[in-house]
């Protein structure tokens, strides 16, 4: 009986209670007292390519429960820069998540693409930039950063190429994706409008035999209005995203910055 | 030979008062015994090419490993004490596939070098203190061949750490006279093809042994096929081709 | 049987303990305020309603009509304080038809918090009751689980905090109308762009022995701006598998059909003329 009972000291020592819940006193239980090494700082990221560029863009929000951290926190970045502006970067990344923990990583991937110019003597490529991201991520496999990272720059036939992760270091390039807490209203607006599913050429049959309309890389124009439109969108219906829009746009020229201001509610 | 040269050839990195370090110079003595080695860079790929010193006739010279692989775009030729190159080869393989699991691409043959000749000086106490790997310097020198996207590639790695690119490389005992002898007949032009019976000629003048296909090693690597070992059959066209005299 | 249906509540209960979640309720995340001025109170309100993370509505009204001179704004779940607050309003107008005497605040404000206290804060309604009535003018907050506030100017919601923030820098006794309102919209907005809970318009409602005023949209400060691209689609591009017209008459045996004429064809979107 006494083992039965005996996480309740005042029910095993008074057997007078009838009832399950005896009154006890909270302060003299031990109290848990848990880490939590994680919060979320929401916001949403974007990468499209094209033909000859890339772009990836971010809201500028940071969140912590309903209160608003800052207006202006960067979630895109230049990797492999020459200083600390990022000038003569050949790389972009997102980081979305974890605040925090994205920046260490963001830190992180920068020394590692400038020790592997020192050691290589050549800028890294963005495929071999992609793998190592995956393996610093991997490296964490029980212990994560806590983001969805999104990587991107040109390839080696100047093609605009686009990594995207999961936390862990699973990833796949792409023609576009959405991350972060509005990924899953901007990822089908992408899906429609990037490779045009659930898209038909009118009169090209009917039912089953009805053409699909082909995707074709998009000129520069098109995507930062897509990608302006996703965000005032997003900003509309999620409340963690808004209060500026970053974008880096990368070209054979280098990588480009813009910003518009985004619903401040 | 053994001169006393005075107490500073004792510990292995004390500078002598002249600025020497006696024991990695020594080392450098130990390759000169070792057996020629010699690589030829062309612009379709790099040869190169050893002589196994078939010490008895009950050996079996197919054991005698003096070019290894140590990745698919990398190969290493060695003269020297073989046992050392295990480590370095260890090591050089190590770094390879380090290199590819974590970027996804071929290691560059001078990071390869580079990585191999940072071992080179892990003898003796580190800064802090900590056990040595190694308690004495390496007495072998290597031949590194690769190809990557800077083309073909030929460096000479010697046991003091330094390492050069060559055109055209000779190593171990019979390596000056040999070394002349590429030095004369090298040119940009050079085919795979020549470069077979120019390493082979080359070591048929500086061998005590009379060259046959069983005491000399070819390997290659080019482009299309990476690291080769030349095969039995392989060995015997190319010794058949040398002129006879 | 009037009241609450319980009957789910077992099967409920045990669906949830086998890992089916419990449906999400909309919570108007919201900012609410009040305060009353010379010869008058005033109340305003937000316009954002979200499920989670998402804004449900841009433009909810969370200012709700109780009697003639008793307007109540509601924090909180959605439903609660929209049926809440109704609820009330009709036991109220019998009260004040069965009494022959216009509603009083204090009289609201006591069933309000009867009504939430007998559900335990399970019902998750959070109120701003204001109004003027024979004693005057009434100012109160209650809480879910029935306590109440008597003060001159107060804030609830999620954006209760950086609403306060406002007031307690620029309150001051004897305000007039005009200042009230700006301030109490001053104080909304300050909801509106620090918590993430409240968001888009500005409604405010103006109580005085004369009128109650509800001002819907009094400030919108939050336009969406044109967007860049035009997203119309071809004629054609969705693909269809089956193809079937109904006929005016087939309808017409489930529905009544009315033809419209052009001039009929206005949708009127919204009707807010309320001056009482």
């Amino acid at each position: 009986m006494d083992s039965l009972l005996g996480s309740n000291p005042t029910l095993a020592s008074n057997p007078a209670y009838s009832f399950s819940k005896a009154p006890y006193n909270s302060a003299a239980d031990n109290k848990e007292h848990a880490f939590y090494p994680y919060t979320d700082n929401g916001g949403s990221t974007l990468g499209i390519t094209g033909e000859d560029f890339c772009i990836i863009a971010g809201d500028t929000r940071s969140t912590s429960g309903y209160s608003i951290n800052t207006r202006y926190s960067p979630k895109v970045f230049r990797i492999g820069g020459d200083d600390e502006t990022g000038e003569g970067a050949h790389i972009i990344l997102s980081v979305v998540g974890f605040a925090a923990d994205g920046t260490a990583l963001k830190e992180r991937l920068n020394a590692i693409v400038k020790m592997y110019k020192y050691q290589h003597g050549k800028k890294i490529s963005v495929k071999a930039c992609a793998q190592r991201l995956a393996t610093i991520l991997y490296g964490k496999r029980f212990f994560p950063y806590y983001v969805t990272a999104i990587l991107g720059g040109l390839d080696e036939d100047g093609k605009g190429a686009l990594y995207s992760y999961d936390p862990v270091g699973s990833y796949e390039r792409e023609q576009c994706r959405a991350a972060g807490a509005a990924a899953s209203l901007i990822m089908p607006f992408l899906d429609n409008q990037v490779n045009y599913k659930n898209q038909y050429l009118p009169g090209t049959g009917e039912g089953h035999d009805l053409e699909p309309r082909q995707a074709l890389p998009l000129p520069r124009h098109d995507v930062e209005q897509l990608v302006r439109d996703a965000f005032t969108s997003a900003t509309e219906r999620h409340i963690e995203v808004g209060d500026g829009l970053q974008m880096l746009v990368m070209t054979k020229n280098g990588i480009e910055e813009l910003y518009h201001p985004l619903k401040r509610d | 030979m053994f001169i006393a040269r005075s107490e500073y050839d004792r510990g292995i990195n004390t500078f002598s008062p002249e600025g020497r370090l006696f024991q990695v110079e020594y080392s450098l003595e130990a390759i000169k015994l070792g057996s020629t080695a010699i690589g030829i860079a062309t612009t379709h790929g790099v040869l190169l090419g050893v002589e196994k010193r078939v010490t008895s006739t009950l050996l079996e010279t197919s054991s005698v490993e003096k070019i290894v692989e140590i990745d698919r775009h990398i190969g290493c030729a060695m003269s020297g004490l073989q046992a050392d190159a295990r480590s370095m080869i260890e090591h050089a393989r190590v770094e390879s596939q380090h290199h590819s699991f974590h970027y996804n691409e071929r290691l560059g043959v001078e990071s390869c070098t580079q990585a191999v000749c940072d071992l080179a000086l892990k003898f003796g106490e580190g800064a802090d203190g900590e056990e040595s790997v190694m308690s004495r310097p390496f007495g072998v020198a290597l031949l590194i061949a690769g190809i990557d996207e800077e083309g073909p590639q030929l460096y000479h790695a010697e046991p003091s750490g330094t390492f050069y690119r060559y055109d055209a490389k000779a190593i171990g005992s019979g390596s000056e006279g040999a070394q002349a002898e590429l030095q004369n007949e090298f040119h940009k032009s050079l085919t795979l093809e020549e470069a077979e019976t120019l390493v082979l000629k080359t070591l048929k003048q500086v061998m005590e042994e009379k060259l046959d296909s069983k005491n000399v090693q070819l390997a290659s690597v080019t482009k299309e096929k990476g690291f080769r070992i030349y095969s039995d059959e392989e060995m015997s066209v190319v010794v058949e081709r040398l002129p006879t005299n | 049987m009037p009241g609450f249906d319980f009957s789910n509540y077992n099967r409920n209960a045990a669906l949830h303990a086998q890992g089916v979640p419990l449906p999400k309720a909309t919570s108007t995340g919201t900012t609410i305020v009040g305060c009353i001025f010379d010869g008058g109170v005033v109340i305003a309100a937000d316009t954002r309603a979200t499920s989670g993370p998402i804004v449900a509505d841009k433009n909810c009204e969370k200012l709700h009509y109780i009697a003639p001179r008793i307007w109540c704004a509601g924090a909180g779940t959605a439903a609660d304080t929209e049926f809440t607050t109704a609820i009330i309003s009709s036991n109220l107008e019998l009260h004040a038809l069965s009494t022959g005497r216009t509603p009083r605040v204090v009289t609201c404000m006591t069933m309000l918090k009867q009504h939430l206290f007998r559900y335990q804060g399970h019902i998750g309604a959070y109120l701003v009751v204001a109004g003027v009535d024979p004693t005057g003018v009434g100012l109160y907050t209650v809480h879910a689980h029935g306590s109440t506030d008597k003060l001159p100017y107060v804030t609830m919601g999620s954006g209760s905090l950086a609403a306060m923030s406002v007031f307690e820098t620029q309150w001051k006794q004897g305000m007039t109308r005009e200042e009230a309102v700006k301030l109490t919209s001053d104080a909304i907005q300050a909801g509106i762009f620090n918590d993430l809970g409240s968001g888009s318009n500005v409604d405010v409602c103006v109580i005085t022995a004369e009128k109650a005023q509800l001002m819907r949209n009094y400030i919108k400060p939050n336009e969406r701006e044109v967007k860049q691209r035009d997203y119309k689609f071809k004629r054609g591009t969705t693909a269809w598998l089956k193809e079937k017209v109904i006929t005016r008459e087939e309808i017409s045996k489930y529905v009544t059909v009315h033809e419209l004429s052009s001039e009929d064809d206005v949708v009127v979107v919204e009707k807010m003329d309320i001056d009482v």
